[in-house]
């Protein structure tokens, strides 16, 4: 089993519903964002860098098969799980931040401080939380907590959390178009292997070698 | 003890302590109190771990040199080489632990080492300096103990030859470990095929060289200090110098060599990187590359080296440059965003995505494509106080042991 996702680009309509339920099921700190939505080409999201031009790009951690951040780390607190997701032990990171000078993705963040005090500078209501609100382990390994340690660094989790409750990951059930799919990678008849043979699925940065899980289907070109 | 030593002892001292109160209360609040970001996560305190790792050099470089290769005149140098190296790696493991987001915690790199990871490497190989140059020192000193000193000293019959064989028999191993600390530190960094400024073959040898030039920079300073100006010293001066001009060449031969590749071959993400270095930074480039060329100009110059106030200045000179250089290891890595691309269709177009700079400030955007760094107060504070450690133990341990051998009159 190798755990992968599709994002359909051509289903994408740009309007980050994934990344706010990334960012609240997972109990983001103010200021950190596991899961984003650009315009390519445009600094400005849904602003077209040329008229009828843009589309819409999905870019959170790409779970590598050849992940620099888990052979950087020196406590192995970012790690592999069997289904290839990676993961990150907040027990044991140290907060060295060598996996996020070795990120080519640049998805990894880091808790500069205690975030209860930057939900006060960005002025959340006094003792409001949200997100999954219990701590979850995966092999006694503290993959998920509401509440961060300042000093250790987060990423995507693949919602390991929800899938062990038979769950997709929040920004797949978010969608409302439908562009994300998960699925097994080392089935040649899951919906995503299927998805990525028949629709010409690429990957980020492939010159990097990192063989990322998560694939993007290209959007179609509109007539002109 | 003299009035100047009194003042060195004050003033190391006052910055350590100054450094360590900046350190707890950035243990309090968080690495919130320095100026990196997450799109420029390293900063001052790993510069200072290149450079701490690289001025550690040339002590045992020397000092097996002179067991080695037979350099004789350098051998009233070899205790102060052994004694640098001690200091400056120690300097470099507390130059890297403030940079740590939770220090308590690095017990498990005993209990769970990942031993896929450079930084891993390096730990180890730091430690096993340090205790080797320690070793070192002890075995060069061992003939020297007096007074209450002979109580550490291990009872042989004949300390002299005991020293000079063990000395000899260590010498090959201290080289490989000198020359391991540079290849592993500049492992860290040019493993690193996410950061096109670091990922070249490149990097291991020249941080080698550059630590021959510093490391021999800083055994000048420290001899020079501590013997004053010896006449029969001259052709120590002599081999110093011309040590640390092959070195600065061989790296400014390194440095070079790799920008010219991949500056005609242009492209984008390479001349990216080299505009950081050259325009955003043009001036610091400037600096780690004249500074030390008139520095090694000036060693070179048989009047020059009449004076020591003129050879201490030039040799600092060259470790400014380095510094320089060392810091510049870390903008043109972190102020390029590795995932850029041609949007599709958009072939003429290369864009950047921003990154969360995971920092709260009311007046500019969270995500940055760009981080101006400049090392804060408190980082700069640390810093300070890491390098008047590693003062410190040079001055320490020049009071305390006989590490300045007689000067034959």
């Amino acid at each position: 089993m190798k755990r992968g996702m599709v994002i359909d680009l051509e289903k994408c309509i740009g309007c980050r519903s994934c990344v706010v339920a990334c960012k609240q099921h997972n109990a983001q700190p103010a200021g950190n964002w596991w899961n984003r939505v650009f315009t390519p080409g445009s600094n400005r999201h849904l602003s077209p860098p040329e008229k009828g031009k843009e589309y819409f790009l999905p870019v959170h951690c790409q779970h590598c098969l050849n992940a620099p951040c888990e052979k950087v780390c020196p406590v192995g607190a970012t790690y592999r799980h069997d289904d290839g997701t990676i993961l990150v032990d907040f027990e044991r990171c140290i907060g060295c931040r060598y996996c996020m000078a070795a990120c080519p993705y640049g998805v990894r963040q880091f808790n500069w401080e205690d975030p209860k005090k930057t939900m006060k500078q960005y002025e959340y209501q006094n003792g409001y939380t949200y997100g999954y609100p219990r701590d979850f382990r995966l092999n006694g390994r503290l993959v998920y907590m509401p509440s961060r340690f300042k000093g250790v660094v987060e990423k995507c989790n693949f919602c390991v959390h929800y899938l062990d409750k038979g769950l997709d990951p929040a920004c797949v059930r978010g969608c409302p178009g439908k562009a994300r799919h998960v699925g097994d990678l080392d089935d040649p008849d899951s919906n995503v292997s299927k998805m990525i043979r028949e629709k010409n699925g690429f990957n980020l940065l492939p010159e990097k070698g990192t063989e990322p899980t998560v694939f993007y289907l290209p959007p179609k070109r509109k007539e002109v | 003890m003299s009035n100047s030593k009194k003042l060195g002892f004050l003033v190391t001292g006052l910055l350590m302590i100054a450094g360590f109160l900046a350190w707890i209360y950035q243990y309090k609040e968080g690495l919130v109190l320095t100026n990196m970001r997450n799109s420029y996560s390293w900063g001052l305190y790993v510069s200072g771990l290149a450079f701490f790792v690289g001025n550690a050099a040339g002590g045992l470089v020397l000092s097996s040199l002179i067991y080695l290769f037979g350099v004789k005149s350098l051998k009233p140098f070899a205790k102060i080489g052994a004694l640098t190296a001690f200091a400056n790696v120690t300097a470099a493991m507390f130059s890297i632990l403030p940079d740590i987001g939770q220090p308590i915690r690095l017990y498990n790199m005993i209990l769970h080492p990942n031993f896929d990871s450079p930084l891993i490497w390096d730990v180890i190989v730091l430690n096993l300096y340090a205790a080797l140059s320690l070793l070192y020192l002890y075995i060069l000193m061992l003939p020297d103990f007096k007074g209450p000193l002979t109580k550490i000293a291990l009872k042989v019959d004949q300390p002299k030859e005991f020293s000079e064989t063990w000395a000899k028999r260590l010498a090959p191993f201290s080289l490989v470990a000198a020359v391991g600390i540079h290849v592993i530190t500049a492992w860290i960094f040019a493993t690193q095929g996410g950061r096109d400024w670091w990922n070249s073959a490149v990097l291991a040898p020249d941080f080698i060289a550059v630590a021959v030039a510093s490391g021999t920079a800083l055994v000048f300073i420290v001899s020079l200090l501590t013997y004053g100006f010896k006449k029969e010293h001259q052709e120590a001066y002599r081999s110093m110098a011309i040590i640390i001009a092959t070195a600065y060449f061989i790296h400014i031969f390194f440095m070079y060599n790799d920008f010219i590749i991949h500056y005609w071959y242009g492209a984008k993400e390479a001349l990216e990187t080299l505009s950081i270095t050259f325009i955003d930074y043009g001036l610091t480039h400037a600096f780690e590359v004249v500074a030390p060329l008139a520095a090694v100009i000036l060693l070179l110059n048989k009047k020059i080296r009449q004076s020591s106030g003129a050879m201490i200045s030039s040799c600092i000179l060259l470790i400014l440059g380095v510094f320089a250089h060392r810091f510049l290891l870390m903008p043109a890595a972190f102020d390029k965003i590795q995932l850029s691309m041609n949007p599709l269709g958009l072939q003429h177009i290369y864009w950047s995505v921003p990154i969360a700079s995971g920092r709260y400030d009311p007046f500019i955007d969270t995500f940055v494509t760009k981080w101006h760094y400049f090392p804060s107060g408190i980082e700069i504070t640390i810093f300070l106080g890491v390098l008047a450690f590693m003062c410190f133990v040079v001055l320490f341990a020049m009071d305390r042991f006989p590490i300045a051998g007689e000067v034959k009159a």
